[in-house]
Order: structure tokens, then C-alpha cells, then sequence
């Protein structure tokens, strides 16, 4: 069966996401949701690492300059200590701290700038210089043996030590002043911070949680409309509609398959129940021609002593005539014997119109003999009808109408007339006589069949004209129909008989 | 999921991004201001001053401050944070070894102090004396006013005020004659005060046409701290000193002499004639606590400063002297410069 792909609307993005797997679109959610988390969480560790970073910072300058001091204080340490014992030590020592002091005030600005601390820097650097020149002077005179010049050199290097110092002391507490004004500009924006990362993390969860809603929903709604569909159809109500599909994922072709189901679900259904209101009319039609086929053998039978042995004793009758040679008797009897055996043969099928006409030409020939030639016959046949089938014995009970109520009991010679024409697409089969005729109202009266069964006897072998009429619309569907033509007493009448010329 | 709600969970994010990167960015500003942003200059001026007239000296720092930030130049005021309080002289020691590209500092005819002015001379650190001269010394410039006729000024208030107590029937004769003193700074060792005190009475001499009047110089004790303030109140402490006029000759023994003269009901008995034009000093002239005062300005003082060191760096010349304008304040302008501050 072809599947019915319904088309979905929206955006491009829209479009996509409707046409992406149930498995893709909940790997998709949580990717994006774990994207989002991780990308504010990254967020925020950056900037905590950075204040970190500064909060290190702030301190390391104290820290440098710490460094400084010491250094300085080594220097002058081993410079006192050389100028007291000129040992090669002191000397080395004096060395690697000057070296180690040079080195640190490389990391002092030497730039004029209009900041405090970095400007005090830079005349702890031009100090710094003086003091290295003078110690180094004051070991050179040491060397030389200069004693008036070292002395001197000295106690300038030792004014100008501790002066270093109390710079180095003031900027230190100057650096700590501002370091600490820094401290708590990043310890508020610390707090600031936590209060935002609070708030970032709290938004991002609750947006986050709108959009898992938001888009599980959009996964959920279809099915819970499937499954409240499928429980409508579980108890037995087929008449729900189409479920809208809205994405075509797994639920999607899910629910267009089930929407398909319950279609073919319906049509079924509405076929069964067409081919078994059929079934039950053609029951119901057969049923009835049985029973009316049941009541006619009845009727027959209740006429027919035992046909097989009157057949059979009429047969022995004909033989008898014959070995006898009264040929008269002998047809008479053959006649008979034949009209017999057809009730026999035919009284459950249907049978050829021929057929029925030589039943017709049995039963007259009877007749003429039982009344002595009283009865014109005549027929009128179109011989390509003869084929046509009919139900059986539905002429000889016409005829025998004919014989009993038109022209038994009248004054003048009887005549029938049997005619079977083609007029269009109908078979007219006419029996006509010239006898009593009757009222319009009698016609009427027999046609409505109120009349005809209550007199059944007079010498009919109980096949009534309402019999012929039902056995003929059951037979035709309601196609065949019987009209009664007279015009009034003594105008004879006529039973006109119309089949269709196809079934 | 419908388009709508798709959209508004489109503009939360997105909303949420901008918040984050405007915080960001706020975050970088405020860690750029902790770290500060620094200009750098061509030179490094050091201005030494004295511990005392902080409130004078400050303005004359700020103004030299601006002209040297125009010339690229950065002026500092060498020594003012330092654990230890160096004197003048000890932190011109240090200047020197320091280094730096020039030095404003004001003078005086100690020996030591022109040696070390000397040597920074020689050292080739430019030297530029503001408000006091050491004439002995090699140094470029002198930035000050002109003590004598300051001397002269104040002379001429003096007979305006005895003017105006003759008129008010407050008469002086030989026998008793109109008693100024002067308040001199016993350890300034610079000729100005000497030049205002010749002003002084050379004006009352050649202005006064006669009038009885003594000129005292008072020395007041500036040696150790606060003892300005109580060498002044001494002599409002015994009347039989006090003089009929007392001239200021620093801003701090101005404002010490009104406040003494307030706190011994002594104001209108004592004239006084200050210096300096500090807002509580115009206050007080404003309230005719002071007569007058007569201010210094300030600004040309620490601008003409700069100036001259930056003429010699470049020239390797500069005027000897540059005179700072003085200025006469008296109520009325005095209680407009205090309604307009």
C-alpha cells in the first residue's frame, strides 16, 4: 500500500526538526542542553580563574619588593663583613648578591611615569645604582688599602643603605595600601560574581528545563493522541478522524501508519457488512422460493395421488390401447402419462417456455378429449423464444384458469389463443379465451390476490394465479410482471405475462 | 515545537549571551582600573618642600604638576610618602643620588645647603630655588616675589589701618607710639625677611609722614613641631606685648595668630595683616578678623618653576630670577572669593 507522507510546514529549522528521528532529537536535546551548561560553567571558571590570577598578583609585588630588601641586606651584610675580614668569602658573597640584586632591580621601572609606586621604583633603581657604585668603591679602596677612603665610602654606603631601605619600606607599605584597595575591589567583584554565577547557572537551569518541556512535549503530545486514539478504537468507536502528524519521526510514521489502520479497519468493515446484508437477501429470496415451490408441491401432491404410479399405470394403458390398436385411446393416454411426468420431472426447477407449451398441448389435448372437442386451441409462438426459461408450471395453471372460469360454462364454442411475441426488450406471453370475461373489479380483486385461492377446486389441480405471480417476481427480482385484460362479461379475457428478455 | 516558543527560547539564550559578555567586559574594565593606566615622560622633576605651609605648597605642586604633564615632564613631590621624615637637605642628598632631571627647591644661605645645591649643579641636576634664594649657590633660577616691595605693601596697609584708627579717634603720639609687629621665622636663614622688614619701614618712614611707629620683628619658633602655634599664643597671652598691629609674613602664622586672637578675644583690639589667600584665611578676612591679606600666586609660582628647568634642559639657559605676582585681598573680595569657592 502506498504510505500517505504528510507534508510539514514551519521554518527551515522547523522542517528539520520535524524530520529528524525520536533517537536524534533527544541525542540533539541533550546535547544542546549539556552544551549550554558546560559553555556557562567554562564561563565562569575563566572568570574565576582570572580572579584568581589577580588576587595572586595583588600580593606579588609586596612579595618582590621583599626580595629586594633582602638582597639589599646581603649586599651590605658582606660588604661590612669584607671591609672587617677582607675574606675571600665575603668577597664571593658580595659578588653573588650584587649579581642577585642586580638582577631584581631589573624588574624595577626605570621609566618617569605618573604613577607613585612605579616613579618611587625608579629612585629605588637611581639609589640602587649610587649604593652598588659607592660598595663597590668602598671594596676597590679596601683593596688598595685605602683606609680614610673606605671608611668614608663605607658610611655613605650605609647612609644610603638604610635611606634604600626606608624607600623601599614606604613603597612597600605604599603597594600595600593599594594592594589592599585592590584586594577589595576584587573581593566585591568576587562576591558580585558568585551572586552572578548563582543567577547565570539558576537562569540557564530554568531555561533549560523550558526547553527540555518545551521539546519533550512537542515528542509526548503526539503520543499521548495516539494512545488516547488507539484506546477509542479499542473499544470498538472507528469514527475518530485523522490524527494530525506533526513531525516524522518514529511517532510520526507511527501514527500515519495507525491513521491508515483504522481507514482500512473501517472499509472492511463496510464491506462485510454490504456482502452480508447481500447474502442474507439472496437467503431470504431462496428461502422464500421454496417455500412457495413446497406449497405448490403440496398443493400437487395433495392432487396427485401418486403421479409415478398413475404415470406408470397410464403407460400400461397406452400399451394395452396399442396391442389393443385404439390409437384414439392410445394418445389419450400417452397425453396423459406425458402431463404427468412433467409435474413429476419439473415441479422444482424451472424449465423452457417450449417446455410449458407442450404441457399447455398435453393438458388441452385432455381437455378436448374429456369434453369432446369443445375447446378451439390456438398458438401463436415466435419459435427463437422458446429457449427462454421460466419458472415451471406457470402456463398450464393460466390455461386451466382460462378453460375453468372463461369458457366451461358458456353458451357459445370456446377458443384460446397462446401467444409468445418480443415487444422491446421484454418476452409477452398471452393466453387469451373468449369466454365469461369479468369485471374490472374482479380483475382487480384477483391481481391484489384476494381472490382465485379460496376456489381452488372446480377441477384445477390447485396452482393458483397468486402462485404464478409470486413465483414470477421471485424468479424475475420483481422484473416479470402479470396483467389481467377484460373488457367485462362475455368479453373474454386476457393474462398477459411479461418477462425480461435478459437476466 | 511551535515557532513561538522556539523563538522565545531563541531570544532567552540569546539575551543571556549579552548579559554575559557585557559582564565580561565590565570585568576586564574594573581589573583594567585596579591595574591602572600610566603616562610616561620625557623628564623627572623632584620638588622638595617644607613640612610646614602645606596647604601653599600643595597649590604650588599642583600647578607645577600640570605645566610639567603639558611639557611631558613629570614634577614629583620628593620625599612626601616616605616612613621616614628626611629634612630638606637630607632629601636633596637623595634627589641627587636618585638621579633625577631636575630640582625645585626653596633655598636658603645655610652652608650646607648651598654646598648641596652646588653639587647638584655640578652633577648636572638643574636647580630652580622657589620662594626662598640661596644667592650663594650655582643654582639656575630663583621663582619668588620680590620681598621688599611685599614689605613695602604691607607698609602701606599699616598706615591705611593707622589712618583709619586716627579717623575712629584712637590718636598716636611720640610718647605712644602705633606698636606692628612683624612675625618673623627664627630659623629662616634667607634674606627675604630682612627685605620685608626694610620694606616695611622704609615705607612707614618715607609714606608715614610722621606718625609715631614702632617696627618689631618677633621671631617665632619653627623649629620643632607645633611651636609656631605656641610661640604665637604667647604673646596673646601677655597684653602688655601686644601690638595695635601684627603682620604675618607665612600662611601658617597667619592662621595661628587670627585663631589665638579669636580664642582671646583679641579681635579688633589687634589688627592683623596676613598671608596667603587659604580658605580659612579669606574666611577670616572675609569676617574682618585680618585686615588684609596678601597672597602669592600660586599657580604662576609652580608654573614658572617648570618653566625655568625646562629652559635650562633644552637651552642650557635660563633667566636668573622670575618674579611671582602678589595680590592685596580685603573683605570684600575676600567674601567674594569665599561665595565664589
Amino acid at each position: 500500500m502506498k504510505k500517505h507522507i504528510p507534508s510539514v510546514s514551519g521554518s527551515f529549522f522547523g522542517r528539520k526538526w520535524k524530520y529528524l528521528t525520536l533517537q536524534q532529537k533527544l541525542t540533539a536535546l541533550f546535547l544542546l542542553t549539556a552544551v549550554i551548561i558546560l559553555t556557562v560553567n567554562l564561563y565562569i571558571f575563566l572568570l574565576i580563574n582570572e580572579m584568581t590570577g589577580r588576587v595572586e598578583e595583588v600580593y606579588i609585588s609586596n612579595v618582590n619588593l621583599n626580595e629586594l630588601s633582602g638582597a639589599l641586606d646581603r649586599i651590605q651584610d658582606s660588604v661590612e663583613e669584607y671591609l672587617n675580614t677582607k675574606s675571600s668569602d665575603a668577597m664571593e658573597e658580595y659578588y653573588r648578591s650584587e649579581q642577585a640584586y642586580r638582577g631584581l632591580m631589573e624588574g624595577l621601572n626605570t621609566q618617569v611615569t605618573d604613577n607613585e609606586i612605579l616613579l618611587t621604583e625608579k629612585n629605588i633603581y637611581g639609589l640602587s645604582e649610587s649604593y652598588l657604585e659607592l660598595a663597590a668603591g668602598a671594596i676597590q679602596a679596601k683593596r688598595g688599602r685605602n683606609v680614610e677612603r673606605y671608611g668614608a665610602l663605607y658610611e655613605d654606603a650605609e647612609l644610603l643603605y638604610e635611606e634604600i631601605h626606608t624607600f623601599i619600606y614606604s613603597l612597600n607599605n605604599t603597594q600595600f595600601k593599594d594592594n589592599s584597595r585592590n584586594y577589595q575591589v576584587l573581593l566585591s567583584s568576587l562576591r558580585y560574581m558568585e551572586l552572578l554565577s548563582v543567577g547565570v547557572l539558576l537562569l540557564v537551569l530554568l531555561g533549560n528545563i523550558s526547553l527540555i518541556i518545551v521539546s519533550t512535549r512537542s515528542v509526548t503530545k503526539p503520543l499521548k493522541q495516539l494512545a488516547k486514539a488507539a484506546d477509542e478504537v479499542s473499544g470498538g468507536n472507528f469514527d475518530i478522524g485523522q490524527i494530525p502528524v506533526q513531525s516524522m519521526d518514529e511517532v510520526g510514521i507511527v501514527t500515519n501508519t495507525f491513521n491508515e489502520m483504522v481507514e482500512n479497519i473501517r472499509n472492511y468493515i463496510e464491506q462485510l457488512r454490504l456482502t452480508m446484508e447481500r447474502e442474507n437477501q439472496l437467503k431470504e429470496r431462496e428461502l422464500m422460493m421454496q417455500s412457495h415451490l413446497k406449497d405448490a408441491q403440496l398443493k400437487y401432491l395433495q392432487a396427485q395421488i401418486n403421479p409415478h404410479f398413475l404415470f406408470n399405470t397410464l403407460n400400461a394403458g397406452v400399451q394395452l390401447a396399442m396391442m389393443e390398436e385404439a390409437e384414439q385411446t392410445g394418445r389419450f393416454l400417452e397425453n396423459v402419462a406425458e402431463f404427468f411426468r412433467y409435474n413429476v420431472r419439473k415441479n422444482d426447477e424451472d424449465a423452457t417456455l417450449q417446455e410449458e407449451i407442450r404441457l399447455v398441448d398435453n393438458y388441452v389435448y385432455i381437455l378436448n378429449v374429456r369434453f369432446s372437442g369443445e375447446i378451439l386451441f390456438s398458438k401463436e409462438i415466435d419459435e427463437s423464444l422458446l429457449h427462454v426459461r421460466v419458472p415451471s408450471m406457470i402456463l398450464q395453471p393460466l390455461v386451466e384458469n382460462s378453460f375453468n372460469y372463461g369458457i366451461r360454462n358458456i353458451s357459445w364454442r370456446g377458443r384460446i389463443e397462446l401467444s409468445v411475441y418480443q415487444k422491446g426488450k421484454e418476452i409477452c406471453i398471452s393466453i387469451w379465451d373468449n369466454g365469461a370475461g369479468m369485471e374490472q373489479e374482479r380483475t382487480d380483486q384477483v391481481l391484489s390476490g384476494h381472490a382465485g385461492e379460496a376456489e381452488p377446486s372446480g377441477g384445477s389441480n390447485g396452482v393458483g394465479l397468486k402462485n404464478v405471480m409470486e413465483r414470477l417476481r421471485l424468479y424475475f427480482q420483481g422484473q416479470a410482471g402479470l396483467q389481467i385484460f377484460s373488457e367485462g362479461k362475455g368479453t373474454g379475457t386476457e393474462v398477459l405475462i411479461t418477462v425480461p428478455a435478459e437476466l | 515545537m511551535s515557532w513561538k516558543k522556539g523563538a522565545f527560547l531563541l531570544a532567552f539564550f540569546a539575551g543571556m549571551s549579552v548579559c554575559l559578555a557585557v559582564f565580561w567586559y565590565r570585568f576586564h574594565e574594573l581589573n583594567g582600573n585596579v591595574e591602572g593606566r600610566n603616562e610616561i615622560y620625557d623628564r623627572h622633576y623632584v620638588m622638595i618642600t617644607g613640612r610646614e605651609d602645606g596647604d601653599f605648597w600643595d597649590r604650588v605642586y599642583e600647578s607645577a604638576l600640570a605645566e610639567g604633564k603639558r611639557r611631558g615632564v613629570y614634577v614629583e613631590r620628593f620625599g612626601e610618602d616616605l616612613a621616614v621624615e628626611y629634612d630638606r637637605n637630607e632629601l636633596l642628598k637623595l634627589a641627587m643620588l636618585a638621579s633625577v632631571d631636575g630640582i625645585i627647591v626653596p633655598g636658603d644661605e645655610e652652608e650646607e645647603t648651598v654646598a648641596l645645591l652646588q653639587e647638584a649643579v655640578e652633577q648636572g641636576i638643574p636647580v630652580v630655588n622657589v620662594l626662598e634664594d640661596s644667592m650663594g649657590s650655582s643654582r639656575q633660577c630663583f621663582v619668588g616675589n620680590n620681598s621688599y616691595n611685599l614689605g613695602q605693601d604691607y607698609g602701606r596697609q599699616i598706615l591705611e589701618l593707622l589712618a583709619k584708627q586716627e579717623k575712629e579717634g584712637d590718636h598716636v603720639s611720640s610718647e605712644n607710639p602705633a606698636k606692628v609687629m612683624v612675625l618673623v621665622d627664627e630659623n629662616r636663614t634667607d634674606t627675604s625677611q630682612n627685605l620685608v622688614l626694610l620694606g616695611i619701614r622704609e615705607t612707614l618712614e618715607n609714606e608715614g609722614e610722621g606718625i609715631p611707629v614702632t617696627v618689631e620683628a618677633r621671631p617665632v619658633d619653627n623649629s620643632r613641631s607645633f611651636s609656631s602655634e605656641e610661640s604665637i599664643r604667647d604673646i596673646f597671652l601677655n597684653s602688655e606685648m601686644l601690638p595695635d598691629i601684627l603682620v604675618c609674613l607665612s600662611a601658617v602664622h597667619t592662621r595661628c595668630a587670627y585663631q589665638a586672637a579669636v580664642d582671646y578675644n583679641q579681635v579688633g583690639t589687634v589688627q592683623m595683616l596676613g598671608y596667603y589667600d587659604s580658605e580659612a584665611i579669606l574666611e577670616a578676612v572675609s569676617k574682618n578678623i585680618l585686615y588684609s591679606t596678601i597672597s602669592l600666586d600660586t599657580e604662576q609660582m609652580g608654573r614658572l618653576c617648570v618653566q625655568a628647568l625646562d629652559e635650562y634642559v633644552e637651552t642650557g639657559y635660563t633667566n636668573n630670577y622670575m618674579a611671582v605676582d602678589t595680590r592685596l585681598i580685603r573683605a570684600e573680595e575676600a567674601e567674594r572669593l569665599v561665595n565664589q569657592e
